[in-house]
């Protein structure tokens, strides 16, 4: 199902010259289309991460709506927008996002044990192999490495087959073998079908892309294929 | 894994990692819970405790005779029946009366009265040795014992006069009535006749008692030289003409006649003659009041002693009952009898009343006191928990767990803690308010089984009270600022 911002935008409030606030995404249309892989391209502090955010249903948005399918995600309580976010977005955040007192496999069964609904230990199984951490299984997330751990929270959301994936710079710490895998991992997702947003700030991924976005400033332009 | 498993794992793993903030919050709920369960059982049992322990001050209602005379033991018997069995504590007759050390002479009060009794009215009583428990056994106050120099086990004997206004009734002189008569001898001490009159009045019997004159001279005045003279002639005599004076006692010998002249009919011949008795002293009695001066005897020697039978000075009661209550008591007895006149000793019961409601009060401010630092500990410790586990409370609702159920898991928590801590309060709340309860007040009190449920219930609820602010500041933690950060 596709993703669609609609004209959004994100003030925070903070001091910058004459304003009192500043703007880290401005009045953005935008859709991540299902069983497609959109890169978002732009530099360190350009406002991926804000619009990646609302896209999440994570943070909301100063202006604009955002519609999974028809359902508008900020007009929804705060219980049906959270089972949204479990059952159908998966997110890769940026940075390290692991519960240390629980193992590498009860972290990536978390969203599945915070719901009744099906055992994913299954699907969960298959993509550690692919990205190749079933080994980890066990172990405790503060033995890993930060690439390890990256790829804990890709499974993690590839694992409940989300409609949506979005990922934020998934690749950053990886080598290029992983980086390789993950990437493929998220081709692989979108051809089953789920809308893929990847974030990076890397030109490679452009290779994995069905379309590609670069955001500056909180302005999005889209970049034409050749 | 199933995911309820997986449930459980997740919060025993956030529990035993936080072990020592998860001890501290449930040793600060077991403690409020120990003082209140503690505090909760003493505020209800105060009353009782307080009700027996002031029963240790002694009586708190008399009864006198309504008239001024003495009390009659069956009227009495009726106005004890309109208090219920069960609040009397102790009701204590006393006959007192004047008696004498026959060895030495001296007077004392003596008082005849129920020593099983005595122990119940006036348990501050100390004696030295034990309570008369047979009858010819004599409780000495400590006073008497020092002036007359009476040890343990020692035998006394006490003797009995009636006293001339004692004797009573009719002033006719009647064949074969006891007459009894005194006057002051040498020094102005009493010279005792008792008389018995023949079938023509003349004087049958005589008896003198000069024992307070001087041995060899008017004490010689009982002899029976002396008395024969009186046998045969009609009151009044005249010394030196009826009667010849005992050399060197002229002054003794006019009291006797005196005496003979002066005498008055009693009831019987015991009150007549006077009686004497030989006690054993069982106990040495130290009150630190008056009552070290008197001679305790039981009620039957002092009718064995005076020959008077069920009649009372006064009845001090012990009664175990509230102020009103006891008002209540004392107006039914001044309505239903006649002669028996209650009266509560003010006092007292005044300030029982004062003291229990101080105690309560200071005992519901204590409680509210440590609830209110219950919750205020269990709270920071929460907040605590809150900060800590910060970025996985973020985590797991970016992952999708709803604000609600964020909440329940944090009620949940702190309601297990106080479950957990309330039954610890329950255990540990009796067992302080058992050692409060002896040392304070000497008495074990009774474990209530209703205040178990309601120790738990009360903890559970100031646990979840306690949660309210740390569940606040974890449903307002905001997902994207921890995906972000580091
Ligand atoms: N919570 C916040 N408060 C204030 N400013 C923020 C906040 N989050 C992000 N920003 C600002 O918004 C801009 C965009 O941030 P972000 O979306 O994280 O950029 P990117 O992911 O592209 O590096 C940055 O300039 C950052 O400083
Ligand atoms: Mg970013």
């Amino acid at each position: 199902m596709d993703i669609r911002a609609e004209g959004i935008s994100r003030r925070y409030f903070r001091r910058t010259g004459e304003a009192n606030y500043f703007e880290a995404v401005c009045r953005t249309d935008f859709t991540v289309e299902a069983g497609k892989v959109t890169v978002l391209l732009g530099r360190s502090g350009s406002g991926k991460t804000t619009l990646l955010h609302m896209l999440a249903g994570l943070l909301t948005p100063t202006g604009g709506k955002i519609f999974l399918g028809d359902t508008d995600l900020y007009s929804l309580e705060d219980k049906a927008l959270s089972e949204i976010r479990n059952k159908r977005i998966g997110v890769i955040p940026q940075g390290r996002s692991v519960i240390d007192t629980l193992t590498v496999l009860e972290n990536i069964l978390l969203p599945a044990a915070l719901y009744g609904g099906e055992s994913r230990g299954q699907e969960a199984l298959e993509w550690m192999k692919k990205l190749d951490i079933a080994h980890l299984a066990d172990s405790r997330p503060t033995e890993l490495s930060g690439g390890e751990l990256r790829r804990v929270a890709i499974v993690r959301a590839l694992a409940g087959k989300p409609e949506v994936i979005l990922a934020d710079e998934p690749t950053g710490d990886l080598d290029d073998e992983n980086t390789a895998l993950v990437l493929s991992a998220l081709r692989d997702a979108a051809r089953d079908g789920a809308a893929v947003l990847l974030v990076t700030h890397e030109g490679e991924a452009k290779q994995y892309a069905d379309e590609v976005w670069r955001m500056n400033a909180g302005t999005l332009t889209r970049e034409e294929r050749n | 894994m199933t995911k309820r498993r997986m449930f459980l794992r997740m919060i025993t793993a956030s529990l035993l990692r936080r072990r020592s903030r998860m001890l501290v919050a449930l040793l600060s709920i077991g403690i409020g819970a120990t003082i209140l369960s503690g505090l909760v059982t003493i505020y209800y049992d105060v009353p009782r405790q307080m009700g027996a322990q002031f029963r240790n001050y002694g009586a708190n209602m008399i009864f006198v005779s309504a008239d001024g005379t003495s009390l009659d033991a069956e009227k009495t018997a009726e106005a004890l029946s309109l208090i219920p069995k069960e609040k009397i504590l102790g009701a204590t007759p006393y006959r007192y009366t004047s008696a004498q050390m026959v060895r030495n002479q001296l007077s004392f009060v003596a008082a005849g009265t129920d020593f099983e009794q005595v122990q119940a009215t006036s348990p501050y009583f100390m004696v030295d040795g034990a309570y008369p428990s047979a009858s010819r056994q004599v409780l000495l106050g400590k006073e008497v014992a020092k002036t007359i120099g009476a040890k343990l086990n020692s035998m006394v004997e006490i003797s009995w006069k009636p006293s001339v206004t004692e004797a009573s009734g009719d002033t006719e002189l009647k064949p074969g009535a006891y007459l009894a008569g005194s006057a002051e001898g040498f020094n102005s001490a009493l010279v005792y006749v008792t008389l018995k009159l023949g079938d023509d009045l003349s004087i049958a019997e005589m008896t003198v008692n000069a024992d307070s004159q001087t041995a060899e001279f008017g004490g010689r005045c009982a002899e029976e030289s002396f008395t024969k003279q009186f046998i045969g002639k009609l009151i009044p005599l005249t010394a030196g003409t009826d009667v010849d004076a005992m050399t060197g006692a002229t002054v003794t010998s006019q009291a006797v006649v005196d005496a003979v002249n002066k005498a008055r009919p009693t009831e019987n011949a015991q009150a007549a003659t006077g009686n004497s008795l030989s006690l054993q002293v069982t106990g040495i009695l130290d009150t630190g009041g008056d009552e070290e001066q008197y001679i305790f005897l039981s009620l039957s020697d002092m009718e064995a002693l005076t020959g008077e039978q069920d009649r009372f000075d006064v009845m001090e009661l012990s009664v175990s009952a509230s102020a009103e209550e006891l008002e209540e008591y004392v107006s039914q007895i001044t309505d239903k009898s006649g002669s028996v006149s209650a009266r509560l000793v003010k006092r007292v019961t005044r300030s029982e009343a004062a003291v229990l409601t101080k105690l309560q009060s200071l005992v519901f401010l204590v409680t509210a006191v440590v609830l209110l630092l219950t919750m205020i500990c269990v709270s920071t410790t929460m907040m605590a928990v809150v900060t800590e586990r910060r970025k996985e409370i973020g985590l797991r609702k970016a992952l999708g767990a709803s604000d609600s159920s964020i909440r329940l898991e944090f009620l949940g928590e702190g309601i297990f803690l106080g479950a957990l801590g309330g039954l610890l309060g329950s255990v540990l709340g009796f067992g302080f308010a058992q050692v409060v309860s002896v040392n304070v007040f000497g008495s074990s009190i009774q474990f209530q089984p209703l205040l178990l449920p309601l120790t738990v219930a009360v903890s559970m609820l100031i646990a979840a009270l306690s949660c309210m602010l740390p569940i606040k500041r974890a449903v307002q933690i905001d997902p994207a600022l921890v995906l972000k950060g580091e």
